[in-house]
């Protein structure tokens, strides 16, 4: 039998067609995209995306209905693309990681982290809700303990009689200074860029923490020109002829990185990634003698700066339930632990940092925790970008010898006035 | 009663129709965006609940400018490079065209060669200098202590100083060989019975260059020198690899702290000023170079 159509019926089919797809039939209910913007490995990144819980992962995504499509970029651009996306009012994500921009991007979060389940808040340090909450609201959950520590070669120390790490800045001077010989350097950092959290400014600002000192008062406005900032910059500054000279030029950490994993330097304030990284022969020299401790005392004690990782959800998300529970699933235990185990981002849960497999596979996990108990505020405003840069700028002059460690805290105290001033 | 339009007219007319839809596409694609940034230029921009909020705030902007000093830096910084990188790129340009002039430099495998620098993508090339002045492992170290030149390796990118001019050799490495083809091209134009006329009159080598190939290339040396001063005034990728602006601001070209002010500090309206700085100096230039570039009877007219 043969069925003949004319354009006509054709058309009439096709109308059919299209308001019965529209219709709200409950039985087959299509599947939720969510969309995830991240940093792409070896940075932390979601599962799926790095190597770890992909099964957890796919498991997740079935009884959810949910796509989830990742959008990932290397650490350095996320920032931009982030600002352009939103300036735009084109940004199409419902997840974002978020590294210390929270107060920069508040008007454009859900402050979703108020409403995750008391349990799961119950088991994360109270203060890593610092860097992510912004005029009294949560926007978002950090989730990776990433705090800086100090990463040392043990043969090199042991070679100079130190059989643990420096404890304060005088052993960290002298051991940095009696280290440098045989064409090796006693310390490596990064502070070729000077702005951002690992820049140059963020550096400084964990020694304000040990001499005492803070960034703003209450009015929030900087208090740090006092001696406190002043001993903090002179301490770099003090480290200098113990340092790889290179390091003013390296604007990355994987730049620093690579020479202490190489050999060539034998201690550098680093996140705690480094540990996993320098137990492979494939790109690590240093295999079993690294040694990680908290970062030598200052006159006020250790302190450090928080990496401040942390996921939050998009005010425009078309499905903000769904989002939070996504974020939820990375922070659940076991995906944490497989974080930690596979990727070396150590968990922000405190059962899983406390989970001996954990604390056996990376011995620096329980150094974080040992941090954690001294001040690590990385200070994050709205203005962080540009006062860290500021500052920053001001900090490489005096490592450079263009200024005394007086003038550069003067004037980064005037600079970043102005910036607070301006944005009123 | 009006008059027929003529021939003229009515041939203007349809060009005009003809041509109305490459008008508004480039309308579109330039001048919009040209407009809007210059708007901008006059506005205080922030991001604020979940959108723009502009305020106009007239000349406050380029105010601004006068008063910083981090944009003083970059505009000196910017001018240095561009006259810089302008000098050394002509004149090394020159002299390749030269080589590549002569009866033993034709082979086409020398223009090939020469090309390499130039077809490397932008951001590849930055990476592939990274490593190469790299402090602890770049080649440049090693092959100059292997030389006996240096006894340590240097920081090539940690002075100011050093770090500057190390960017403007990079950047003369990667320019040198389109300018070097257009010069030769320039030197293929010059008539080959001047140079005979001078060898009777028994010229030397040296006041042949001179007083023969140099005037006759006038034209296509002032083409290379706004093209590449143009060119100059647009680095960006090489000072964000190698050295983000630093060390201490000693690198932020005028492009790049364009850039920063407008996505890093997102002080969107101070960022368009900046730009807008570099618009007209680009402007500028352009209109020299049509100018130059002009047939000699229509700039006689």
């Amino acid at each position: 039998m043969s069925v003949l159509l004319s354009r006509r019926d054709m058309l009439l089919a096709a109308c059919a067609a299209g308001a019965a797809a529209s219709l709200p039939f409950d039985t087959a209910r299509a599947s939720e995209a969510l969309s995830v913007f991240g940093p792409l490995p070896p940075d932390p990144a979601p599962p799926g995306a790095a190597k770890f819980a992909e099964a957890a992962f796919e498991a997740w995504k079935k009884a959810h209905n949910a796509q989830v499509s990742y959008d990932l970029l290397a650490w350095p651009q996320l920032h931009d693309r982030m600002a352009t996306a939103f300036a735009s009012g084109s940004a199409p994500w419902n997840v974002l990681y978020m590294c210390g921009w929270v107060p920069e991007f508040a008007a454009f979060l859900a402050p979703f982290a108020d409403d995750l389940p008391k349990a799961l808040v119950d088991d994360l340090p109270a203060s890593s809700f610092e860097t992510v909450t912004w005029q009294g609201k949560r926007y978002g959950a950090v989730f990776t303990l990433s705090l800086l520590t100090l990463f040392y070669n043990k043969e090199h120390l042991a070679e100079i009689g130190f059989s643990a790490a420096p404890k304060n800045w005088d052993e960290f001077k002298r051991a940095a200074k009696e280290l440098t010989r045989a064409g090796r350097y006693g310390f490596v950092a990064n502070y070729g860029d000077p702005a951002g959290i690992g820049g140059t400014a963020s550096y400084w600002m964990a020694f304000l923490q040990q001499a005492g000192g803070k960034m703003y008062g209450e009015d929030g406005l900087p208090v740090f020109k006092g001696d406190a900032g002043v001993a903090a910059l002179q301490m770099m500054m003090d480290l200098m002829p113990g340092s790889d000279p290179g390091s003013i030029s390296y604007a990355g950490i994987n730049d620093a990185t690579n020479v202490l994993m190489a050999g060539r330097a034998s201690m550098m304030m680093n996140w705690p990634f480094m540990w996993n990284a320098a137990q492979d022969p494939a790109q690590s020299q240093i295999v079993g003698k690294l040694g990680s401790a908290i970062l030598p005392a200052g006159p006020a004690g250790s302190a450090s700066i928080d990496g401040t990782d942390a996921w939050t959800v998009s005010k425009t998300s078309a499905d903000p339930a769904l989002a939070r529970q996504l974020v939820e699933f990375y922070l659940d235990a076991d995906v944490q632990k497989r974080q930690a185990l596979d990727t070396g981002w150590l968990p922000i849960r405190l059962s899983v940092l406390a989970d001996p497999e954990v604390q056996q596979k990376l011995p620096n996990a329980a150094v974080v925790l040992e941090q954690a108990k001294h001040p690590y505020n990385s200070f994050v405003t709205p203005d962080f970008n540009q006062v860290t840069q500021a500052l920053g700028t001001e900090v490489q002059k005096a490592l450079q010898g263009q200024k005394t460690a007086a003038q550069a805290i003067a004037d980064a105290s005037d600079l970043v006035t102005a910036i607070v001033k301006r944005r009123g | 009663m009006p008059s027929p339009a003529t021939y003229e007219q009515r041939r203007q007319t349809a060009g005009l129709f003809l041509l109305a839809p490459s008008i508004v596409v480039l309308l579109a694609i330039l001048g919009y965006p040209i407009v809007e940034s210059l708007l901008l230029a006059f506005q205080k921009v922030q991001l604020a609940a979940g959108g723009i909020d502009r305020q106009f705030v007239g000349l406050a902007n380029f105010q601004r400018l006068v008063a910083d000093e981090t944009f003083r830096r970059a505009l000196l910084n910017t001018l240095y490079f561009a006259a810089a990188e302008v000098v050394l790129v002509v004149l090394i340009a020159f002299a390749i065209a030269l080589l590549l002039n002569h009866p033993f430099g034709r082979a086409g495998l020398f223009r090939i060669l020469l090309v390499v620098p130039w077809a490397i993508a932008p951001v590849a090339n930055a990476v592939l200098w990274k490593w190469i002045l790299n402090a602890n492992y770049g080649v440049l170290n090693g092959l100059l202590q292997s030389l006996g030149i240096i006894d340590v390796y240097q920081v090539w990118l940690g002075t100011p100083v050093s770090a500057l001019n190390f960017l403007l050799l990079v950047d003369v490495w990667k320019s040198v060989p389109f300018v070097a083809l257009l010069l030769l091209a320039g030197l293929q134009r010059v008539p080959s019975v001047l140079y005979k006329a001078a060898y009777m009159d028994g010229a030397s080598r040296l006041q042949t260059l001179m007083h023969v190939t140099l005037p006759s290339m006038r034209a296509a040396i002032a083409v290379a020198v706004v093209l590449q001063t143009i060119w100059s005034l647009r680095i960006f990728d090489l000072v964000f690899v190698l050295t983000r602006g630093g060390p201490a601001d000693a690198t932020v070209l005028l492009n790049f702290l364009a850039y920063r002010v407008t996505f890093n500090f997102l002080d969107i309206g101070y960022g368009a000023a900046i730009a807008n700085v570099i618009f007209v100096m680009t402007i500028l230039l352009a209109i020299l170079y049509i100018r130059l570039v002009r047939p000699a009877g229509e700039a006689a007219r």
